[in-house]
């Protein structure tokens, strides 16, 4: 079991082919990466959060709800989330290549780049090769027409928290690996804080009168990856499936 | 002859995987310059960055299928060694069939270049990102300096870097395997492809975009193509992820 866990996470062997050191990043005097250094700032004065992170804790990523209260879901949630975690979570998206959504990524224990820019910030995922758009030109979100599994994202800055608000998610995604469900009407808040050069302190807030009784929150820390490259992990489908194994 | 090209037109149009309509949003593109009317005008100057750089940042999308489908149309055959030749020969002949974007694996450099659905152009002064619509992949163009690696884990999109010639973004990318295909038709691609890219935004809305293939493995001298990019105001992107069997069970080939 744990074999084909780790098949459907796509974790790739090593990311550390190209050993080329990342430029201009702090270190400290015997070279290495000095990750308690200050947090960098862009041109505009706003946190920097570019660079290649990683979550480091797969806990969250198996169950968001790890370490705190059990998530507080309606009876049909608790249902489909029993089923699917009694069933060795096999259905999720993952294993038929579609890969993850908002907070499945964010807590992957993967790497992911983040390209930032005072209009737009991407999550360039290692993982399936994906990438995410956050708008930050002050769009409001829109009405959800066509529902998918990465939704639709703007973000804005409180101070030195990027606070990012996604909606237009689809049914089909699942907040995590053990099947916290998401619907339609799922709202997704994530607030990113910098704490210093080599980590960000990630909130992940879910409010669904849909599936859950009131909104709840998730705390997931991210740790900055210094010399490190994303490698090119497309899923091949038709590869994993075969070995899922559910009850 | 004439069913099996309707079908065949059916299965190219799931095979290159281009959504219906990307202008679900209705969203007016903030902060590009418009006519009096309020179009966009896309004959307006090109951009410059706060470096004095040409900013390429927008949507683009490719403007003719033609390139997609054969890189090498309206210009010479690719100069390609008899192995080259015979296996480009039996993929054209077999319909395409076996292209990695059936089984959702999507494209690479040229490919995704020369592919007509949208994609956004993401520029840094250190890095370049180009998000695809298609497949929800994205490609990452360095532009630090780094020098292009030793190849050790071929990739369908390779490893590129950039710099600025003038007005011109020249990119050089390596590291490709020898899975993907330059264009649906199939002139082939090996491990000691080298590509070289030069984008030049000529006004707002043009890209010109110079194709270099150069590869002694497959090819007996250098070959290239020139494709053109548009860009696309006033929309977005739409999520695309490829599901896997639902376009592989059409496919036909002979």
């Amino acid at each position: 079991m744990k074999a084909l866990v780790l098949l459907a996470a796509l974790v790739p062997v090593s990311a550390q082919w190209l050993q080329y050191p990342t430029p201009g990043i702090p270190r400290t005097p015997d070279g290495k990466p000095n990750l308690s250094a200050p947090a960098p700032k862009t041109a505009d004065g706003k946190p920097d959060l570019s660079g290649i992170w990683n979550a480091p804790e797969d806990k969250y990523f198996r169950d968001l709800t790890t370490g705190g209260p059990p998530a507080p879901m309606l009876p049909w949630a608790e249902k489909l989330f029993k089923e699917r975690k009694e069933n060795l979570e096999k259905g999720h998206p993952s294993e038929r290549c579609l890969g993850h959504g908002v907070t499945d990524y964010d807590t992957l224990g993967t790497l992911r780049r983040i390209v930032q820019t005072p209009q737009m910030i991407a999550f360039l995922y290692e993982g399936y090769n994906h990438y995410r758009q956050i708008f930050m030109d002050g769009r409001p979100l829109p009405e959800t027409t066509q529902p998918s599994y990465m939704g639709y994202s703007i973000g804005r800055w409180e101070g030195d928290t990027l606070v990012v608000e996604t909606n237009g998610l689809n049914d089909e995604g699942w907040l995590d690996m053990d099947g916290h469900p998401q619907t339609e009407s799922t709202h997704i808040t994530e607030r990113f804080r910098r704490r210093d050069f080599g980590h960000m302190d990630l909130q992940l807030i879910i409010d669904d009168p849909k599936a859950y009784t009131k909104t709840w929150s998730a705390n997931v820390p991210l740790v900055y990856a210094p010399d490190e490259e994303l490698i090119e992990a497309i899923c091949e489908n038709e590869k994993d499936l075969p070995h899922m194994v559910g009850k | 002859m004439g069913i099996l090209r309707s079908i065949l037109s059916c299965v190219i149009l799931l095979w290159t995987f281009v959504p219906a309509s990307a202008q679900w949003l209705h969203l007016t593109t903030p902060g590009i310059p418009r006519t009096p009317d309020g179009k966009a005008n896309l004959t307006a100057p090109a951009p410059k960055t706060a470096d004095g750089k040409p900013d390429l940042s927008g949507i683009w999308a490719g403007t003719d299928d033609k390139y997609f489908r054969d890189l090498t149309t309206g210009g010479p055959p690719a100069p390609m060694l008899p192995w080259a030749e015979a296996l480009f020969k039996a993929r054209k002949e077999n319909l395409e069939k076996g292209h990695p974007s059936e089984r959702c694996i999507g494209h690479g450099v040229t490919d995704y270049d020369s592919q007509v659905s949208l994609r956004r152009v993401l520029q840094t002064p250190g890095i370049i990102g180009i998000l695809f619509e298609g497949y929800n992949h994205y490609r990452q163009i360095f532009l630090d300096g780094r020098a292009l690696p030793t190849p050790t884990q071929p990739s369908y999109m390779g490893y590129s870097i950039g710099r600025w010639e003038g007005d011109t973004l020249v990119v050089e990318t390596n590291g490709l395997n020898d899975q993907g295909w330059l264009d649906m038709e199939g002139h082939p691609q090996t491990e000691t492809t080298h590509i070289t890219e030069r984008f030049r935004r000529r006004d707002f809305g043009h890209i010109d975009l110079q194709l270099t293939i150069d590869d002694p493995k497959a090819y007996t001298k250098p070959w290239s193509a020139n494709v053109h990019w548009g860009y696309r105001p006033d929309e977005e992107l739409i999520e695309a992820i490829c599901e896997n069997e639902k376009d592989l069970q059409h496919m036909v080939g002979k």
